[in-house]
């Protein structure tokens, strides 16, 4: 259904004629194919999100506030999106209206003091990174890259990423929030809302970080976020990165207070205790897991590749036949990179030294192979920058994680090797890329859970290849039942499957009501239900923003 | 290949919108982090190479039809190739410039084109040019000079001046600096006069192919029966269109810009620069010369898969990812001018920023062209620079229009004039 004439006259007197769209094939650049990367459903074959009504590009918070109350007025659902990375940022529902935030891109300032940035939606982490970088600080940088909306890595999603281990995930940075709510009216959260500034999310002022966003983050669910403030951190490095190297195997040489290693350990128990004293001193600034998303069995080949502008991937496999390549991947079994940045030499040489005492306590060992000049400073530009996240689709075109194993280093630990072994087993049916199971990726470390670790089991298939996409659903349904029969929960193969059907459409009620009754905690569905409630009367977003009505519709 | 033959890319493409922004391992600051005219001007995701694969996935699948929105989209694209640097930074099994130049043959195949590039096309048919002017006064600028005249006469090396320096008398004084400079070193040069034709390259940027096709197989010809063995220009444009598109069609010419030849002359010592210019210049990569002057690679082979998913190419597949452009000489040349200060702008080489002039942009969307010209003057203008230098006549002649006046604090240069200095070559107009 087209939106009524009067209503799109309307919506483009806020907007203005160039900053507004219903032209079919440009609603169709804002689908989303259900086949794709981090749907954490399915993924389903040739099946897209639905089409939305009309795309806007506001440009400030009183077009998104007019937006949002004519939306209100006719009772149109909307979505606001910033820089649609997954399948979340898309509408669940035909006819909703979408707000492209990509005009709202300004950072509004730096504040070197009190080490915070206030940006709108369309800032990007790298480039906040890089304007944080010219006074000293630094910006965390959430897994899904620095492509990503810093604003809505931070009001609306998870935010984790390697900066975890040093500077907490973006929920625990987000300050103040401006925030154009469901209705309409403007909200602006902490510090903000009593007139004292951006520096703080809980107040002095409307504390309202947990009903706006929750623990996952409303995925533009419920109303539109159109300034946040975020926590910086100090940067003790140049003011540019000082890039050198052929594209795409660029890196960067820093001083001596900057350090990227490799770590690997004889156990996946020696494994977690390393990780316990890590968070424990205090070591490191950036801790990831984060080339093992090519595999166990692929990924020093791959990092060979990258790290070597004259290669390809069709060189994958020569390099695997290598023995220095199959040595190397021996040893780096159960490893992960951890970034060492001193903010003055003597803090780099004890942290060098508490690192070479945890490897010592358990057994552990810096891979060497990844020391080599060549690859050391491409992993440190890498692991810093985080500019090549779509890697995460270098194989066949997509991948999602699976399992997702949210907890303490030793819970996920604990569970590698049997979930790498179920998917091994998988893997040999053809259907998704042949790596070696582990693939296992994620953060060391974030401070909201006291060292806590995400993983994410890479599952990398062909969204082109019928049968590469059916045998891709196929594991991640039985990958949920054993993560489900073995204690661990649904996997993030599912995350999406409460609000999103395979048709790509809102799943119906009575379905999400099952999987919420089913959740360990249910009453955290019924709570956002009365803060939906109260915040979206007319429930104007999509179901993202998850709800539990009891049969009479009232918790 | 046919658009339909995308089909795969279109799938595979994630929407990660890296094609919206240089690598970002590049990244130097907010001001200048976009790579895309495109989507930077318009802001639609459609005007990405992203929005574009799925624009072309929505009308193969008749879910949308061609609209002036969609001819928009289609045709906005600068063909500048930068989406293509970016997106490669990760992907091994993607080629979104090649497919976006699908989607305009396709257009223009469908008769979806535009009027303001009829003009073009018919100047080109009648005339030989894309310019609109006549045939005859294509020799004009070179009229006094003492060069020969091929096919009549025989000479190695081939001097193109292309379609923008011969109609563009501002231009004139690039192609003739280029030809008294090589006339200096010895080498045994001649141009085609007023029997010169247009390359194709830009017409094949707006999606003409077949007519692109008919002139590279018509200067093929001429250069043969001239016994022509290296073709020399000074535009990037034509540059683009011998070294990178004949080869497709079989031609084994060596080519190469006029840099690429001054630079050799002077390493080899034919050129000495003795007279200092005391300015402080920076330099635009053009793109036809930057990251898409490539050269070619012939590849005949197929897709296959290896660990199950993984996608390959059997042999491996050329990389064209501007990793091999022409950067250093044009820099080389500048660095050894002496008094010459080179200063760089934040976005260079393979991930340099658009003039606008390109793919039927300058001709079809006047402001979009001029305003994306004038992000990259605005870039130039940041790094403290007197000039700005390039290497393309379109490029200059974009910066030229966008510009204005002089005294709006910058000039824009070509790189030729600036070695005509250092050389104390007689100029066009008999100074020296």
């Amino acid at each position: 259904m087209a939106l009524p004439e009067n209503v799109f006259k309307a919506l483009e007197d806020i907007v203005g004629a160039a900053h507004i769209s219903n032209d079919p094939a440009v609603l169709d650049s804002y689908r989303y194919s259900l086949a794709h990367t981090a749907i954490h459903l399915g993924p389903f074959y040739n099946t897209y999100t639905p089409r939305g009504a009309a795309v806007l590009l506001p440009g400030s918070t009183e077009e998104v506030q007019a937006i949002i109350k004519l939306c209100n007025q006719y009772k149109i659902k909307f979505k606001a999106s910033s820089t649609f990375w997954s399948g979340q940022a898309y509408p669940s529902e035909e006819d909703t209206i979408q707000l492209d935030m990509r005009r709202m891109d300004r950072i509004l300032e730096i504040d070197e003091k009190n080490m915070y940035a206030v940006v709108e939606p369309g800032v990007i982490a790298a480039t906040l990174q890089a304007e944080a970088m010219k006074v000293g600080l630094n910006t965390h940088v959430a897994g899904s890259g620095c492509s990503c909306s810093v604003l809505a890595s931070a009001t609306s999603y998870f935010g984790s990423g390697p900066g975890n281990l040093y500077g907490g995930w973006f929920y625990d940075n987000l300050l103040s929030m401006e925030w154009v709510m469901p209705t309409g009216e403007i909200l602006q959260t902490g510090s903000l809302g009593s007139g004292c500034g951006w520096f703080c999310g809980e107040g002095p002022g409307p504390s309202m970080r947990g009903a706006a966003r929750g623990f996952l983050g409303a995925k533009g669910s419920m109303g539109v976020f159109t300034k946040c403030a975020v926590k910086l951190f100090a940067w003790p490095g140049p003011k540019t990165l000082p890039v050198e190297g052929t594209i795409p195997a660029y890196k960067v040489a820093l001083p001596d207070n900057f350090k990227a290693y490799t770590v690997a350990f004889p156990s996946w128990k020696a494994w977690a205790d390393a990780v316990y004293w890590i968070w424990d001193s205090g070591v490191g600034y950036l801790a990831h897991r984060q080339f093992n998303m090519f595999g166990r069995d692929l990924k020093y080949a791959m990092v060979k590749i990258l790290a070597d502008p004259s290669k390809t991937l069709g060189d994958l496999e020569e390099l695997l036949e290598d023995p220095e390549v199959q040595a190397v991947t021996e040893q780096s079994k159960r490893d992960f990179q951890i970034v060492l940045v001193g903010m003055t030499q003597r803090d780099m040489a004890w942290q060098e030294k508490a690192l070479d005492e945890i490897l010592s306590r358990t057994g552990g060992w810096k891979v060497e192979a990844m020391l080599a000049p060549e690859i050391h400073d491409w992993a440190l530009l890498y692991l810093i920058r985080l500019g090549h996240k779509n890697l995460n689709l270098v194989f066949g075109g997509s991948y999602d994680g699976c399992f997702g194993l949210v907890g303490a280093p030793d819970f996920g630990a604990s569970f590698a090797e049997e979930a790498g072994q179920f998917k091994k087993e998988w893997e040999q049916r053809g259907a998704v890329v042949e790596a070696g199971g582990d693939c296992m990726m994620g953060p060391i470390g974030g401070q909201g859970g006291g060292g806590t670790c995400l993983w994410e089991n890479f599952t990398c298939f062909d969204p082109h290849d019928r049968f590469s996409t059916d045998g891709t659903l196929e594991f991640f349904d039985a990958a949920t039942g054993y993560g489900i029969q073995r204690g661990w929960g649904v996997g993030m193969e599912k995350w999406n499957s409460v609000a999103r059907g395979p048709d790509g459409r809102t799943t119906p009620k009575a379905v999400r009501d099952k999987m919420h009754l089913a959740a360990p905690q249910p009453n955290i569905f019924r709570y956002q239900y009365q803060v939906r409630k109260a915040f979206n009367p007319n429930n104007l977003g999509d179901e993202y923003f998850e709800t539990l009505e009891d049969e009479d519709g009232e918790t | 290949m046919p658009l339909e033959d995308y089909a795969a890319e279109m799938d595979r493409c994630s929407s990660c919108s890296y094609c919206k922004w240089i690598p970002f391992d590049q990244v130097k600051s907010w001001r200048f982090a976009k790579n895309c005219p495109s989507i930077a001007y318009h802001n639609f995701n459609s005007y990405s190479a992203r929005g574009r694969y799925l624009v072309a996935r929505s009308l193969l699948n008749r879910q949308s039809e061609y609209s002036d929105t969609v001819r928009r989209i289609v045709y906005t694209c600068l063909t500048c190739g930068s989406c293509d640097v970016s997106c490669k930074v990760c992907r091994y099994n993607l080629e979104p410039l090649q497919m976006v130049r699908e989607l305009k043959f396709t257009s223009v195949e469908a008769g979806q084109c535009l009027d303001a590039h009829q003009t073009i096309i018919e100047s080109l048919r009648k005339e030989s040019n894309t310019m609109g002017a006549g045939r005859r006064e294509r020799g004009a600028w070179a009229e006094d000079l003492p060069v020969k005249r091929l096919p009549t006469e025989k000479a190695e090396v081939l001097f193109h001046a292309g379609c923008r320096i011969c109609y563009d008398k501002e231009l004139h004084k690039n192609a003739r600096a280029a030809v008294k400079i090589l006339l200096r070193a010895g080498v045994d040069l001649g141009i085609l006069g007023e029997n010169e034709m247009c390359c194709g390259g830009r017409i094949y940027s707006m999606g003409y192919r077949d007519d692109f096709t008919h002139f590279a197989r018509a200067n093929l010809a001429i250069w043969a029966k001239a016994g022509v063995k290296t073709v020399v220009t000074s535009c990037s444009d034509c540059y683009h269109a011998f070294k990178r598109l004949y080869p497709e069609l079989g031609s084994k010419i060596e080519v190469l810009h006029a840099v690429e030849y001054m630079d050799r002359l002077v390493k080899e010592g034919q050129l000495t620069f003795r007279s200092e210019i005391p300015l402080t210049v920076t330099y635009h990569d053009p793109c036809h010369l930057g990251r898409q002057g490539e050269p070619y690679v012939p590849w005949d082979g197929v897709e296959k898969k290896i660990k199950n998913q993984i996608v390959v190419y059997e042999p491996d597949r050329p990389r064209y990812n501007g990793a091999r452009g022409v950067y250093d000489p044009p820099r080389d040349i500048l660095k050894s001018i002496p008094g010459l200060k080179l200063v760089e702008m934040e976005r260079i080489r393979e991930y340099s920023w658009c003039c606008g002039a390109g793919g039927g942009v300058r001709e079809a969307y006047p402001e979009f062209s001029n305003w994306t010209a004038g992000e990259r003057i605005t870039e130039a203008k940041a790094t403290g620079a007197q000039a700005l230098v390039t290497a393309c006549p379109w490029c200059e002649r974009n910066f030229l229009d966008a510009i204005g006046a002089p005294e709006n604090g910058m000039k824009v240069l070509d790189i030729i004039e600036l070695v005509q200095q250092a050389l104390s070559v007689e100029a066009a107009d008999g100074t020296s």
